[in-house]
């Protein structure tokens, strides 16, 4: 049984393609992928993510127990500041990729993935004996928006929230006399914002920014361009670039793994050996040179052997090419200017490595 | 679209444009369902496929899809258009969707399985 957001009804009243999506049925595209796309790049759009897990983590025990998880030092976090990290196992493989907020002394937000929320919950139970710590699954109570885009903030701050809450912080706020949390946090490499708001609101809240955003040529976005958007933002998708066969350091998150953290955390001696000495593989982007687009699960070849496997791969609507993820293996040879291969339909297709994000991102202006 | 084409369930039409001369393309319904479709691969002047064969591949935004002989036949002319805009397959204002056009001489059995286009769009809505 697919679950609906309580935005279901707008999307379909939108004329939105709706697919199952992690066990949710979700708006894919509304009028075009691509013109979606630009829309963000170029405006602000409006994302339904109500699919997106909220857990709740509070107790005298609470900082301990998440640093016990993730590879960030989470006492670094000062009040309704967020940190990007991953939930480890013991071999610092990647059970989920994560967003903490601080809300309070004890109390924590952890935003999690759709497809990854019982994974996360089981793995944190098992997690906390010895911690004085309770972890609540606040999913089925919150639904989540994004409004994304050059124009975001200024279509929140047109609205009477003056004072938005600088890059990854959250604050609470209202807007149209509804209370919610309000977070400068996105997926699309763009500034924006995210909005969560308890479910009745949500209809409300939707239709209103939605009618307000008019004269900033706001439109709904789908998840079809929702995943463009991060691809060209080199933001990864867990099930495609990220999974439990995969440390941070292997995905290129080695900045989002703590270097002066003393406390032990799931996989450290792992993740800490690789940060000296490389992992198994690396992440690379690519662009394609011949024609053809890559995509997940393709083979990736150097000198006629195997090299890698693409990850996440598609056209680049503002570059206007076709890009993609790799792993490859970390050979000392292919680096950026490299070109390699990729298997499209028993082809090999010239690919060149290229530096990651593939557009500038524009998300930190405050 | 023109009425008196014939569809396969898999949304490839052919239509007769003389006697043994076809064109081969994929159905508006096709086009609608796949959104903005960014890629076309088409063979090369001259290959020869057999009915039910891959002869091109067409890619959107989301995903590759293969598209398959509705008839047996030897490629004449593709549509290098398209090959270099794919975008046109999505604008409603030009006609020329047509992929590859074929020599043919595919007998009544080749086109036993195929639909008339009204009965298609019932099979496919």
């Amino acid at each position: 049984m697919t679950k609906q957001t309580f935005l279901h009804d707008k999307h379909i009243a939108l004329g939105a393609r709706m697919v199952d999506f992690a066990g949710w049925e979700m708006p894919v595209q509304y009028s075009s992928i691509i013109e979606e796309h630009k829309t963000v790049r170029e405006a602000v759009g409006i994302f339904d993510v109500s699919h997106m897990g909220e857990i709740i983590a509070y107790g005298e025990d609470v900082l301990p127990f998440l640093n016990k998880l993730v590879p960030q030092d989470i006492t670094k976090l000062v009040d309704f500041k967020a940190v990007y990290c991953q939930l480890t196992n013991k071999k610092g493989g990647i059970i989920d990729d994560l967003i903490i907020y601080k809300l309070e002394e004890n109390k924590y937000l952890i935003i999690a993935n759709a497809s990854r929320i019982d994974e996360d919950l089981n793995w944190m139970v098992r997690n906390k004996i010895g911690f004085d710590v309770t972890i609540v699954n606040e999913s089925h109570n919150y639904s989540l928006l994004a409004v994304q885009g050059p124009k975001a903030c200024d279509l929140i701050r047109s609205l009477g929230m003056l004072d938005l809450p600088e890059f990854f912080k959250i604050k609470r706020g209202e807007l149209f006399n509804i209370n919610l949390w309000i977070s400068r946090t996105g997926y699309t490499g763009e500034d924006g914002v995210e909005i969560l708001v308890r479910n009745e609101f949500s209809e409300y809240l939707w239709d209103k920014l939605l009618d307000s955003g008019k004269s900033f040529g706001i439109k709904p976005i789908g998840l079809g361009a929702r995943d463009t958007l991060r691809l060209e933002a080199a933001l990864h998708l867990y099930g495609n670039d990220l999974d439990e066969d995969t440390t941070p350091v292997e995905a290129g998150l080695s900045w989002s793994v703590s270097k002066t953290k003393t406390a032990d955390y799931n996989g450290k001696s792992v993740i800490e050996d690789q940060l000296k000495n490389g992992g198994r593989k690396k992440l690379v982007g690519l662009k394609m040179l011949d024609r053809g687009i890559a995509r997940h699960g393709y083979e990736v070849y150097y000198n006629n052997e195997k090299v890698g496997i693409i990850t996440s791969g598609g056209i680049s609507p503002i570059r206007g090419d076709n890009i993609a993820l790799a792993y490859i293996k970390p050979l000392d040879n292919l680096t950026v200017g490299s070109t390699i291969q990729i298997m499209i339909r028993d082809k090999l297709h010239n690919a060149e490595i290229v530096k990651r994000p593939f557009v500038p991102k524009h998300n930190k202006e405050t | 679209m023109d009425e008196s084409m014939l569809c396969t369930k898999t949304h490839e039409y052919v239509l007769e444009l003389s006697k043994n001369n076809y064109e081969v393309g994929i159905t508006d319904y096709a086009i609608e369902q796949l959104g903005d479709i960014v890629f076309i691969e088409l063979p090369e002047v001259g290959s020869e496929f057999a009915k039910n064969e891959v002869f091109a591949t067409i890619e959107s935004v989301k995903a590759a899809s293969e598209i398959y002989m509705p008839i047996s036949g030897k490629v004449v002319e593709v549509n290098e258009e398209i090959v270099n805009s794919p975008e046109l397959l999505n604008d409603e204002s030009y006609e020329n969707k047509w992929f590859i056009k074929i020599e043919s001489s595919a007998d009544q059995i080749e086109f036993a399985d195929l639909l008339d286009y009204s009965d298609y769009r019932e099979e496919v809505e």
